[in-house]
């Protein structure tokens, strides 16, 4: 690491409040998402969708609508299935012993969840594509509905994917070890920890099935060339993964292979991560037909076919001493994932990622995970943002109190006491730790918070017949996925690479291949750079997600930017430094010199030890790229440098969250009144970002665990495609946000830097319902489900009534 | 006949075209008058407000109209916030603010809150938080785009 | 998410104009008033008219007049309800009710009639022009002018007496007594959202203070807004304050009204709310009609 740094103070760019380059444009409505590129003669392009859950498909009549004016084409699974290589393809299948559903872009033979899409119209004019798309006749023969991840996994459950013995696509072992004898003595020791603990927490924990929508839905416009091959703009996070998927499956030679994330998106929060079905026929479409073909996705689309996440069942045992000493934890895990056809997560990889960061940041000495995932007729999950976590912190979390209520403590003292001390450390999952001080960040939220103070406001609002509450969660969350995760769970490398080309103007492209969706990539990296150059931000430009002009980037996911991608850009930034003072010297004859003496700032480089010795820094990069004569031995001139950057080892970041709600016990509602946090993001590079990243995340935490779930009636039915009833929150359902830091710098990353964002609403549905069951104690209330809902509070506390009066 | 030749005054520019009677009036911005700035975020629920534009000053969903209703009215759109090439006090307190994020959702708040603010010079963040309810924003939280719109609220009561 | 096509688009700006359109596109013409629900059903495909007849030009249908009576005409805006104060307190429930629909886009461009004529399960407006036992003014250019009281225009969801070529003109409210008031408040899953339950509450007193007559209603029911006799008959006596008293009553109208599990809420949550919520607006609606300035 080149920079150690205090992790308190700006240091120019770096740490500045920086109003971000990307808001003019997003302000006057000049931002360029997919539906806003205009190609002349563009055809659209709409999927026909199944009304029904699980059906053999007995035909499709597309004679009407292949007969309106306008329509230039209709197809079906059966025209593409001998002409479109079907999934799963290598490039987007995990390392990972698990089943993996053949499946084609367009249903084929039969349909397994209501909303799979079994034809696509093309028309000249998008309504009259829809008029076209309501004109085909599909007729079903239905098969049983399996909707329930447990009776899925029956002996007799209807088999949802042909050839499969059973609807189980993975299962797993966390701990223990590798081998089923040391799993099985490890099952030993576990259970010798709950029988001789003083205290056992039992509880099965429901997380319901929602997820993170963002407010632009998915789309795709393709456009072939002889010459070109395939330019596909696609809505996705990764790009560079898409482009190799797409090459494979249209066995089109991946240099003729172009994937373009549009630059602005709008927001993804993972549901762009997979490797989708629909750009597929949308760039086969543009292929055969030599038109360019677009595709933009409704709402009612998209909540019917992706961004169901979460949904999972865990019968998670805890135990622990008397004085809230944690002993063991014991899980077993039910991952509902819907039918599983999707490329890179195949619904699975949430649930996995979910029950390796189930034990949280707390220390324990041993554990038993294991988790089954199951289809079931539902979409395949789609990655959230909070990957796979929700869930699980949200039992953890959970259970974390009950323990300390079981043994008289403050909930906020058994965490602290458990959390993880000293770290490096390795978890019981096997989930590496680099580097943090957890019980700084936590003492920070306490000290924030009057935990003692509370307690008597609370004694004295209980006096008055009103319900206050405080809840706690904490969330240890991925900086960056490091190979050594990403190349066993999705087939992918974990390094950061950027590009950075200086010009003879001295100002500086950096060309990142990951696409971002409103992280403000364009500033942050151009505030580092601006940093390392000792230039203006404004002279910097940040280019995304283009694979024709990038370097490979696995793609904007979790939290790589701020880890990963910015931690290559430096390293190249560097680079070019070292190589400036170089010649530098050479030009002024400074001898023998260390390229550390070089101050770049302020335009200007100036060598330490000589005042006198200054150039600009215009002059220079100009010198060494448009004049490169008399160059130092060995140095030959041009400024561009591609860097790729992998930690020595896994990184994280941790926040810790604090809420305090009032209740309403007569009605079942509740209101938060304050949400705190504290937040050890490392080195910050811009801090309103930072505080908007966790803004947003928290948001979207208590929106999923209040108001948000994909519902599917008995029949299989979704009824849950519209905002209407799936519902978001809006401002005034939310409270304001107070973020505070207590950071470490990583001492991974050159700049001390942690990604941050991706793992953040985690935490949120274990503090919220805390809070609640706080609020509620003298009723004896304990959440084991979500969605929070007030009628099913109210009912709780009914009963809690009811069995009181009756002692 | 399926169309009607309509006439709408976009900011500031007249637009004559002959348009089928079922085009939502977000199709005539974005399609025929070529303003992208005016989102689509939701299919028939008319629930997400990124569409929000101002019919005759008052913030609309554009979404929930056909182009024909509009015939002889004045659209604003965020393109047209700008005078001159100066940003309004809005758009600027929402870059100082970093109220947006992905900035899809943003041209509908800002036309939403162009409204508000003029209407409502001294807003509480209770009334601000209440007049967002239109506009959805799943990046930001909100936060920021309070602080935002109580910022330039205060500056436009102020001048 | 793009309407089925339309082969008619009139925009009349009279009365008499637009009812002969309606009368002349035949089956399958429909009118549009603000359009906030007609468009989604538009988008959905789950209604597809031949042809519209859009209501925004016709002068007779906007304003409130207030002459004697309360005369609302069916194109008045939310907007324009919330800012009618003199509605207020005997009608205050009106403007409750228009302050909280949907959000303040949607508020600029609904109407009260339109709601009313939709009468969808969730809506506001219906609920409280059935507890106000407002006049519905209707007329057709085959049969002329007709008036319905609330309780036999507002049927179940979606259904009103409305015959298909019939414009609704106006609604129309008596001269209120002194000492009158009234109150809307809804609750849903979100702030603002389509109510689960609405409760309005209408209340009279006599001299002395005392509620001498009360009408009580709630939407958000699968069989439509309903008023609850029970409620309105143990609220006379009550005086602002009485909660105990006001509190069961409304326990009288959980009692009497049947309630639906939906998404949102199951039917005992429901039937709690109207008495939670009808309490509530009981309270401010006795404190409004004894000369206090409440908010809902």
């Amino acid at each position: 690491m080149d920079h150690p740094m205090d992790a308190s103070t700006a240091d120019g760019w770096f740490g500045a409040k920086f109003s971000r380059k990307e808001d003019h444009r997003l302000t006057t409505g000049r931002g360029r998402y997919i539906a806003d590129i205009v190609v002349p003669g563009v055809l659209h392009l709409v999927f026909v969708r199944s009304q029904v859950a699980h059906a053999r498909i007995k035909s499709i009549d597309t004679s009407q609508a292949k007969a309106m004016p306008g329509v230039v084409a209709v197809i079906t699974g059966d025209d593409i299935k001998e002409r479109i290589a079907p999934l799963p393809q290598p490039v987007v299948v995990p390392n990972m012993p698990a089943k993996y559903p053949t499946h084609w872009p367009l249903a084929v033979g039969k349909v397994r969840f209501h909303g799979d899409a079994l034809a696509a119209v093309v028309a000249r004019d998008k309504y009259v594509a829809e008029d076209a798309a309501e004109a085909i006749e599909v007729d079903y023969e239905e098969l049983p509905y399996v909707g329930d991840p447990e009776a899925a996994l029956q002996a007799d459950a209807p088999i949802i994917h042909e050839g499969w013995d059973n609807n189980l696509i993975f299962e797993m072992t966390f701990t223990g070890g590798a081998t089923p004898p040391e799993q099985t003595r490890n099952e030993a020791k576990v259970q010798e920890a709950f029988d001789s603990a003083d205290v056992v927490v039992s509880e099965r924990f429901r997380c319901h099935r929602c997820g993170v929508t963002p407010m632009e839905t998915r789309g795709a416009l393709c456009l072939w060339d002889e010459s070109d091959g395939l330019t596909a703009y696609v809505t996705t996070q990764r790009p560079h993964i898409d482009r190799l998927a797409l090459s494979d499956i249209l066995n089109i030679p991946a240099e003729k292979v172009r994937v373009i994330a549009p630059r602005d998106q709008g927001g993804g929060f993972g549901v762009k991560a997979p490797f989708y079905r629909e750009p597929i026929i949308v760039a086969y479409m543009a292929q055969q037909l030599g038109r360019p073909v677009r595709w933009i996705e409704s709402r009612q689309e998209h909540l019917m076919a992706v961004s169901q996440e979460r949904d999972q069942i865990h019968d998670l045992e805890v135990a622990a001493t008397k004085d809230g000493q944690l002993l063991a934890l014991r899980d077993r895990g039910i991952g509902d994932c819907g039918d599983g056809c999707e490329g890179v997560y195949w619904g699975f990889l949430m649930p996995f990622l979910g029950a390796v960061e189930l034990p949280n940041a707390y220390a324990w000495p041993i554990g038993d995970v294991k988790i089954k995932v199951a289809c079931t007729n539902k979409s395949a999950l789609s990655p959230a943002r909070a990957f796979g976590e929700f869930p699980t912190r949200f039992a953890l979390e959970r259970s974390i109190d009950m323990v300390a209520r079981a043994c008289n403590l403050e909930p906020a003292e058994v965490r602290r006491k458990n959390l993880v001390k000293s770290l490096p450390y390795t978890s019981i999952t096997g989930e590496y730790f680099d580097s943090g001080d957890f019980v700084k960040v936590f003492d920070n939220l306490l000290a924030r918070v009057d935990l003692a103070g509370f307690r008597s406001e609370q004694a004295e609002a209980r006096r008055q017949g009103r319900y206050l509450g405080i809840g706690f969660g904490v969330g240890v969350e991925l900086s960056g996925v490091a190979s050594e995760l990403l190349v066993p769970m999705e087939n992918q490398p974990g390094y950061g690479a950027a590009t950075v080309r200086l010009d003879p103007r001295g100002k500086v492209q950096v060309f990142e291949g990951d696409a971002p969706g409103g992280q403000g990539h364009e500033t942050t990296v151009a505030q580092v750079v601006a940093y390392a150059f000792g230039i203006h931000p404004n002279d910097i430009v940040v280019q995304t997600g283009d694979t024709g002009t990038t370097p490979f980037g696995s793609g904007t996911i979790g939290a790589r930017a701020g880890s990963y991608f910015v931690s290559a850009a430096y390293q190249a930034c560097l680079e070019l430094r070292r190589k400036i003072a170089q010649v530098m010297a050479h030009d002024l004859e400074l001898g023998e010199v260390d390229p550390d003496d070089f101050e770049f700032k302020d335009g200007e480089i100036v060598y330490n030890r000589t005042p006198n010795a200054r150039k600009t820094f215009r002059e220079m990069v100009e010198r060494i790229i448009m004049a490169p004569i008399n160059l130092p031995p060995g140095v030959s001139g041009g400024l561009e440098q591609t860097s790729f950057f992998e930690a020595d080892k896994p990184m994280i970041c941790f926040n810790a969250d604090c809420c305090k709600v009032e209740v309403d016990v007569n009605t079942g509602q509740w209101t938060i009144l304050s949400w705190t946090t504290s937040e050890d993001v490392g080195r910050i590079i811009n801090p309103q970002i930072v505080a908007g990243q966790m803004h947003g995340a928290i948001v979207q935490g208590i929106s999923n665990a209040c108001f948000e779930q994909f519902v599917y009636a008995d029949n299989g039915q979704q009824l849950t495609a519209d905002f209407e009833n799936y519902k978001l929150a809006t401002a005034a359902d939310v409270p304001d946000i107070e973020v505070t830091h207590a950071p470490t710098p990583c001492p991974h990353t050159p700049l001390g830097t942690r990604g941050i964002g991706e793992g953040r609403p985690s935490a949120i549905p274990g503090a919220l319902s805390n809070a609640i069951c706080d609020a509620l104690s003298p009723f004896g209330i304990e959440i084991t489900e979500l969605p929070l809902r007030p009628d099913k509070i109210w009912h709780m506390i009914q009963n809690a009534k009811t069995r009181a009066a009756a002692e | 006949m399926s169309t009607q030749t309509v006439r709408i005054t976009i900011n500031g520019e007249v637009f004559e075209e002959t348009v089928p009677i079922r085009m939502l009036l977000t199709d005539f911005i974005r399609d025929r008058a070529g303003l992208t700035g005016t989102h689509v975020g939701c299919t028939y629920e008319g629930v997400c407000g990124a569409c929000t534009v101002q019919l005759d000053g008052a913030a609309v969903k554009s979404c929930l109209m056909l182009a024909v209703q509009a015939d002889g009215h004045t659209v604003t759109t965020v393109e047209g916030l700008a005078k001159n090439g100066e940003l309004s006090p809005l758009q600027k307190s929402f870059n100082e603010h970093h109220a947006l994020q992905c900035g899809y959702c943003t041209p509908g708040i800002l036309m939403n809150m162009a409204e508000f603010i003029e209407k409502h010079p001294n807003p509480t963040d209770e009334e601000i938080r209440h007049a967002l309810i239109g506009n959805l924003c799943r990046c930001t939280g909100y936060v920021h785009i309070v602080d935002a719109v109580r910022a330039a609220a205060r500056q436009t009561a102020a001048s | 998410m793009y309407p089925a096509v339309i082969h008619d688009y009139r925009r009349p700006s009279s009365v008499q104009e637009a009812v002969t359109a309606i009368a002349d596109g035949g089956a399958d013409t429909v009118f549009i008033a603000g359009g906030q629900s007609l468009m989604q059903a538009l988008k959905a495909r789950l209604v597809q008219p031949h042809a519209l007849v859009d209501l925004q030009d016709v002068g007779e249908l906007k304003g409130v007049t207030l002459d004697g009576g309360v005369t609302i005409g069916a194109m008045t805006r939310y907007v324009e309800l919330v800012a009618e104060t003199r509605l207020a307190p005997a009608y205050a429930a009106l403007i409750d009710a228009a302050r909280h629909v949907g959000d303040r886009q949607v508020r600029n461009r609904g109407t009260i009639g339109g709601s009313v004529c939709w009468n969808y399960i969730a809506a506001c407006m219906p609920a409280v022009a059935l507890t106000l036992d407002a006049t519905m003014n209707l007329v057709s250019s085959d049969r002329g002018e007709r008036s319905l009281p609330a309780h036999e225009f507002i049927g179940a969801p979606l259904e009103t007496a409305r015959k298909d070529d019939e414009l609704l003109v106006s609604l129309q409210l008596p001269k209120p007594p002194a000492n009158a008031g009234s109150a809307y408040g809804k609750w849903a899953l979100v702030k603002d959202g389509l109510p689960v339950i609405g409760a309005c509450i209408y209340v009279e007193l006599d001299d002395g203070g005392s509620c001498s007559r009360a009408r009580v209603g709630f939407g958000g029911l699968a069989s439509g807004p309903k008023r609850s006799p029970a409620a309105e008959a143990k609220l006379v006596g009550c005086r602002a304050g009485d909660d105990e008293t006001v509190s069961e009553a409304l326990a009288a109208a959980a009692q009497e009204l049947e309630t639906q599990g939906d998404l949102w809420a199951d039917a005992a949550y429901r039937s709690h709310l109207i008495r939670t919520l009808g309490t509530k607006m009981a309270s401010v609606a006795l404190r409004r009609a004894s000369g206090q300035s409440v908010t809902a």
